[in-house]
């Protein structure tokens, strides 16, 4: 079942077009990655998404319900969000603002604890948020976003300022979510962390999808069909996939030549630049 | 339109403890009373004492204090992320003006009692001052809604200083300038005609004519800022 599908939806902020004709959907229990250099449209998506904004054109559907219905509060029960504009109360502890938000959503006392623990903050709770690091303020804010185990999260960069280690483990906190059945929309420019977590990818461009898959299927789909050979005396051929290329590693491989052989597959930065022509910034 | 009390409570006891820490905002509490003492020093049958101090305190202390703390929630982006919670605009609005209205009202009491002011009628009295608080900080509420930083919201209530706490003092030249005369049905005027009112002698119309005003603006204000709120749902 479809959580969230998009159909052919364009937004235009007067006559400038952020989103053309984007389409398409997330299942239940996907963990989705949109790709996309800044200004792209990927924060503008979230938003429509999430009903902060409305769509110039096309349709957007979550939990089977148009997008206009996130705004009710049964909807709102049902999604964490995590982007940009998302604030803390700066004057309140840690746990005064997960406080708050237990209260918002309802929820046992027993869930800050489980928030706090998923994002690495257990001991800091009685710290005041303006004297936290920007590291500590973006995993209090995931916290928020999970505090009530949401069906759905929506996450813009939720890595963005974290250091490797912070970044990992709140990478394996959302795997632990979503092996409990959450869906996870993400947005990110950690490549390699998109390619371990992501069950599927898209790289939006100038507003406009332009690949979308599993990694496994982008990196067979862009793949160059050449083979790496490396010999024993140290020098390195890349070699086209045919049939003479068959032949020339067969015999290298009976003359006891060959020290190493791999095909080359691209990675998802690699797909990335040639899909958008840009490094990821 | 759903309304949770739990939420409401919640979104109160976060603000209460925001502005308690807020020591640039807090110490607004004690205006009201500061200007309370200074009257009681001129004398307690000082003219337009207690009007001034109503007027100007609606609008430095419920006015302001309200404007501050919508306008601090969107500078900080904590407005938007309130709006992804299931805090319905009722939960929302009630909750943050709870605060404002409860230390409004109990500094003006403290301020009206070390004034000594008397009323001719305490019902009417306490009914203007009460439906004022509300009409005020829905007023606060418009001004944090409309500015993006706490600069914004000090300056945004310029007007509102202008327009209502000046409205008595520009109705005295309405016999210059005619035009003026549409100045005699701001809240602030039907407010200070409640407060002029003989203590012996009046009808009951001379009470009812202010409250009917002051309460219409009360609901008509308060209507404007439900449906601001409910368009800042939107990110446009």
């Amino acid at each position: 079942m479809a959580v969230i599908r998009v159909e052919h939806i364009g937004k235009k902020f007067g006559s400038r077009a952020v989103l053309s004709d984007v389409s398409f959907s997330i299942a239940k229990g996907e963990i989705f990655g949109f790709l996309g250099p800044s200004g792209s449209g990927k924060t503008t998506l979230i938003k429509l998404l999430t009903a902060q904004l409305n769509s110039t054109s096309g349709q957007v559907y979550v939990f089977n319900e148009p997008a206009e219905k996130m705004l009710q509060s049964v909807q709102k029960m049902r999604f964490g969000i995590l982007t940009d504009n998302s604030g803390l109360y700066e004057r309140l502890t840690i746990e005064e603002n997960l406080q708050l938000y237990r209260q918002l959503y309802s929820l046992p006392t027993s869930s800050i604890e489980k928030a706090l623990q998923l994002v690495n903050l257990s001991g800091e709770r009685k710290k005041k948020v303006k004297l936290l690091s920007k590291g500590m303020r973006q995993r209090l804010l995931l916290a928020l976003a999970i505090i009530h185990e949401p069906e759905l999260l929506f996450l813009d960069e939720p890595t963005s300022a974290l250091d490797p280690v912070n970044a990992a483990h709140i990478y394996e906190g959302l795997r632990c979510l979503n092996s409990n059945g959450t869906t996870i929309f993400l947005t990110t420019h950690d490549m390699a962390q998109a390619e371990l977590l992501c069950s599927r990818i898209a790289i939006l461009f100038q507003g406009q999808v332009r690949v979308i898959g599993t990694p496994k299927e982008l990196k067979h789909q862009h793949r160059e069909h050449i083979v790496c050979v490396e010999l024993i005396n140290e020098e390195s051929y890349e070699l086209p996939i045919n049939e003479e290329t068959a032949d020339q590693i067969s015999l290298w491989m009976k003359s006891g030549l060959i020290n190493r052989i791999e095909t080359k597959e691209p990675s998802l930065s690699d797909i990335f630049i040639k899909m958008t022509g840009s490094e990821l910034l | 339109m759903n309304f949770s009390l739990k939420r409401a409570r919640a979104i109160f006891v976060k603000d209460y403890k925001e502005f308690t820490r807020n020591y640039g905002l807090s110490i607004m509490l004690f205006v009201p009373i500061i200007f309370a003492i200074i009257f009681r020093g001129a004398g307690p049958n000082l003219p337009g004492a207690i009007g001034f101090l109503l007027n100007l305190s609606f609008v430095l202390l419920t006015c302001f204090a309200q404007a501050c703390l919508f306008a601090e929630e969107k500078e900080r982006s904590t407005l938007r992320s309130l709006m992804m919670t299931p805090a319905t605009t009722l939960d929302v609005l009630i909750g943050k003006s709870a605060l404002v209205f409860v230390l409004s009202t109990i500094a003006l009491s403290i301020s009206i009692l070390i004034l000594g002011y008397k009323p001719p009628s305490l019902w009417a009295f306490v009914a203007a001052t009460l439906f004022s608080i509300i009409l005020y900080t829905s007023l606060g509420t418009i001004c944090g809604l409309y500015s993006k930083t706490l600069v914004d919201a000090s300056f945004s209530i310029l007007p509102v200083s202008i327009i209502f706490s000046g409205a008595p003092w520009g109705a005295v030249f309405e016999n210059d300038y005619p035009i003026l005369k549409v100045l005699n049905y701001m809240p602030s005027s039907q407010l200070v005609h409640l407060l002029n009112v003989p203590r012996t002698g009046f009808t009951v119309e001379d009470l009812t004519k202010p409250l009917l005003f002051i309460m219409s603006w009360t609901v008509v204000v308060t209507v404007v800022s439900v449906v601001l709120y409910q368009r800042r749902l939107k990110d446009e």
